[in-house]
């Protein structure tokens, strides 16, 4: 069965301000629908500059500059009159470190429905219990929604935020590097509510952990100074790449 | 018990010069307190601690003294003046960290930190010449005409507008204050972390929803001392008002009235003062001033720490 691409990365050129290098140079690739790809590769090589323009949080700082397509559904989402705010209700994204933000575990989570003028007090309820129970938090934090987030653990309150994410029904989740932060125990729970949460949303996840991409992701984009290397599933990616680069990678040899 | 190890003879010489350094602001600091208590203390005798602060008369001839009107006229200033210059320092400082175009940051950040560099004198001066013929023009009578009418809030407005009252001298305490309030309210929405206001835009959240709902609460701590720290600015500042408040010791409603203020009353008559009591009456109000900036200060400095400890969890 062919798998549907929910995005589709066309001659993606990208130069942050004030530099004549680009740091992304010529990227082509799909997203699968309810697939997890990973990006992964050595520092520097442009990884987290890709995933960041997939919900265009490169345009919150003046001066970087993209070239190509990056279609969504079939819509360029780096034309100009594409709605950011409309593009990030669709794309949400899970950053390196937890970010609670100062007000209280419900509040958090419904931060993002109050965004989009929901005020319905049950309805909020609901979609926060639902957002929880998809980040496998519900049970943890049931009895004490209305304390700061701040009090949670590393590891909860990167569910925490995962659930923040999901309970604004997002098509796509950009991960990037979510469990560089936590403990072995805290990020075998991400990895799990990672391969859980594909069959609701498109997962794109950013690792320096080739075990993590092995375990969690269906295809996987080998990146290197700024270029797309190889793009394939994962298996194959870690088992019999084409690219002797790619092999380089993986086995150990440089990175 | 450990033993101290023993210095060379130049360290030791260095060890109590830097010592007696930090000694003297101690010294200085209970010197005046003493002498503030010393020199009031005929005042406070005569007068009553609690009844010479409520008292409102300022009688030289008849030698009778209180601080009420004084007190009335510094409070009504100062927080007068906050509630002007707030949301004008916010509002510059959200503007400074979150929505100007890099190139204008510099220039008004520039121009902001002048403004707190003009001698207060200057203020002074302007308020006199300039901005107290405004205010009695065009200003007050405007007021008098829409806020003035209100029910309850429209006694503030009542009299003739002469320009030299409460409300000209609060203008000019405020913008006085605004730098104090802007620079450390913009150096509090800065510490937001990075991370914190990216993760609320890809929520889909506007400029203003990261202002309101990220930075404000994380740099509520930072804000509030610099507003205390206004405070106390506001409470101490002398001859940016004492062109403009007119000299006259009494309690009104309204602000389109002369007044005094603690500072105010101090400069204008310790060269007039020729009796004793007449003296320690205004030795009794400065300690009342020190007082009030002292415990200010406290406050200010308890927020700050409590913010700086915030931040670096």
């Amino acid at each position: 069965m062919p798998e549907k691409e929910k995005i589709k990365v066309i001659d993606l050129y990208f130069w942050y301000a004030g530099s004549d290098k680009p740091a992304l140079k010529g990227i082509n690739m799909p997203v699968y629908e309810n697939k997890v790809t990973a990006l992964i590769g050595p520092s520097g090589c442009g990884k987290t500059t890709l995933l960041r323009c997939f919900n265009r949080m490169h345009d919150l700082y003046p001066g970087n500059r993209y070239k190509g397509k990056i279609l969504l559904d079939g819509e360029n989402i780096l034309s100009e009159d594409y709605d950011l705010i409309k593009l990030r209700t669709k794309v949400g994204m899970v950053f390196q470190k937890p970010t609670p933000f100062p007000m209280s575990i419900f509040d958090n989570v419904a931060y993002g429905l109050k965004l989009r003028g929901i005020k319905d007090k049950s309805e909020l309820e609901g979609r926060v219990e639902k957002a929880l129970k998809q980040a496998a938090l519900w049970d943890e934090v049931k009895d004490r929604l209305d304390q700061p987030a701040t009090g949670l653990s590393g590891g909860q309150q990167q569910r925490l935020v995962i659930a923040r994410a999901l309970a604004v029904e997002p098509e796509v989740l950009l991960f990037d590097e979510p469990t560089s932060a936590l403990d072995p125990i805290s990020t075998s729970k991400i990895e799990e509510l990672v391969v859980e949460l594909r069959k609701k949303v498109t997962i794109i996840i950013v690792t320096h952990n080739m075990q993590q991409a092995a375990r969690v992701s269906d295809y996987t984009a080998f990146m290197y100074l700024g270029e797309l290397i190889e793009f394939d599933k994962t298996d194959i990616i870690f088992t019999s790449p084409s690219k002797k680069l790619t092999e380089d990678y993986i086995s150990g040899k440089f990175g | 018990m450990k033993k101290i190890r023993k210095l060379p003879l130049s360290d030791l010489i260095f060890a109590l010069i830097s010592f007696s350094a930090a000694f003297v602001v101690l010294t200085l600091i209970f010197s005046t307190i003493i002498v503030l208590y010393n020199e009031s203390s005929l005042a406070i005798h005569k007068f009553g601690i609690l009844n010479f602060i409520f008292t409102v008369d300022w009688d030289p001839v008849n030698e009778v003294f209180g601080a009420a009107a004084s007190l009335y006229g510094t409070l009504v200033t100062t927080v007068l003046s906050l509630i002007l210059a707030i949301p004008l320092a916010l509002g510059i400082a959200i503007f400074l960290t979150e929505i100007s175009p890099h190139i204008l940051k510099t220039p008004i950040g520039i121009a902001i930190e002048m403004l707190a560099a003009i001698p207060s004198i200057i203020y002074g001066m302007w308020g006199l010449f300039t901005l107290a013929p405004i205010m009695a023009e065009y200003v007050e009578p405007m007021l008098q005409k829409t806020l003035g009418q209100v029910p309850v809030i429209g006694i503030l407005f009542q009299g003739d507008p002469q320009g030299i009252d409460l409300f000209t001298a609060s203008v000019i305490l405020a913008i006085m204050i605004v730098p104090f309030i802007t620079s450390i309210a913009r150096d509090s929405l800065n510490l937001t972390p990075n991370i914190m206001k990216e993760s609320a835009y890809a929520l889909g959240a506007t400029k203003w929803e990261v202002v309101k709902d990220i930075m404000i609460p994380y740099a509520k701590l930072g804000i509030y001392g610099g507003i205390v720290l206004a405070l106390g600015r506001a409470l101490g500042e002398t001859m940016a008002v004492a062109f403009v408040l007119g000299n006259n010791h009494q309690i009104t409603t309204s602000l389109f009235d002369a007044a005094a203020t603690i500072t105010v009353t101090l400069a204008n008559e310790f060269t007039e003062a020729d009796t004793d009591i007449y003296l320690s009456s205004l030795f009794y109000l400065a300690l009342i001033l020190f007082v009030l900036s002292f415990v200010i200060l406290a406050v200010a400095k308890f927020f700050l720490l409590k913010a700086e400890r915030g931040y670096s969890r």
